[in-house]
């Protein structure tokens, strides 16, 4: 989600909220924890999965976050200044309460190499008009919790936060080629992960037939 | 022409529009001819449409206020 407002009174950006809040009026903080409160949430839990626990390291974040923001000098975005705090309270809550897990959180997941698609029929046009939106809600959920961390991370950033590729890899403390590679992949497998659901049935299939043989795709 | 396999590694670039107009004109010459790479790029953007409305991960009820008023407690404890 991006604030990119004109400066306007009734709508500050986010750098005019934070810029209020260093010089000492905390009410400004308010609507700076509510524009980001959602997608800091959900990047935590996306690594704690956990409700409780996610909820606590979120109350975590915004209190470093305000206890820090003098030192927020304006040289990323305030959203990546915030996430990376929260991701990095994430990570010391794993550390600290699941050694075991922490190890597995930057690394690649064993036996990944090239991810090849497998599900190649077509989808129905529009797929979500048949299902309720809280069922597509809870489809899309699962879909981005079946991904390892170090996809999920990158895929919530970039395509359900927005944020640019810079700026992803500038929060996950990656290179942007790095962010890249993992975000072509978890792409793909969110995709994966829907096709089942999407696919036309039988009797839809799409007229032009796909010769045999043809692409390893 | 270009391969599946490049598709495949391109399929990124291409939909954020992160590639040369050269790049460009040899994916989508492929896509014309290759029914497998289209259903791969058409249903991948289909997946980015339906998370780009990121409303299906709001806040568990009550985390929001719970959180507001944590902050406004510490707020009125450093007064």
């Amino acid at each position: 989600m991006t604030h990119d407002g004109k400066g306007a009174a009734d709508n500050p950006t986010d750098e005019q909220l934070v810029h209020r809040v260093q010089e000492g009026d905390h009410e400004a903080f308010t609507p700076l924890v509510q524009r980001h409160q959602r997608s800091a949430y959900w990047m935590i839990e996306s690594i704690l999965h956990n409700q409780a626990d996610s909820e606590e390291v979120l109350q975590e974040t915004f209190l470093k976050a305000l206890q820090h923001i003098g030192s927020f000098r304006g040289e990323a975005r305030f959203a990546t200044w915030l996430i990376r705090i929260a991701i990095n309270e994430a990570r010391m809550r794993q550390r600290k309460y699941r050694p075991g897990l922490y190890e597995s959180l930057d690394e690649e997941p064993p036996g990944d190499g090239e991810f090849r698609p497998r599900e190649l029929s077509d989808w129905r046009p529009n797929p979500e008009q048949n299902w309720a939106r809280e069922e597509i809600a809870a489809l899309l959920r699962r879909a981005i919790q079946s991904l390892a961390p170090i996809y999920r991370e990158v895929f919530l950033l970039r395509d359900v936060e927005h944020q640019s590729t810079e700026e992803t890899a500038a929060a996950l403390g990656i290179t942007v080629p790095a962010a890249k590679t993992r975000l072509l992949r978890a792409r793909l497998m969110v995709r994966e992960f829907l096709a089942p659901h999407f696919k036309m049935d039988g009797h839809q299939r799409a007229e032009t037939p796909v010769q045999p043989g043809r692409s390893v795709l | 022409m270009i391969r599946c396999e490049e598709i495949l590694r391109e399929i990124s670039s291409y939909l954020d529009e992160e590639i040369t107009s050269e790049m460009r004109v040899q994916i989508e010459s492929h896509l014309c001819a290759c029914r497998h790479c289209e259903v791969l790029v058409n249903t991948t953007k289909k997946t980015l449409t339906l998370v780009s409305d990121n409303s299906f991960l709001e806040l568990p009820q009550g985390v929001s206020e719970r959180l507001l008023d944590r902050l406004a407690k510490r707020h009125d404890s450093s007064r």
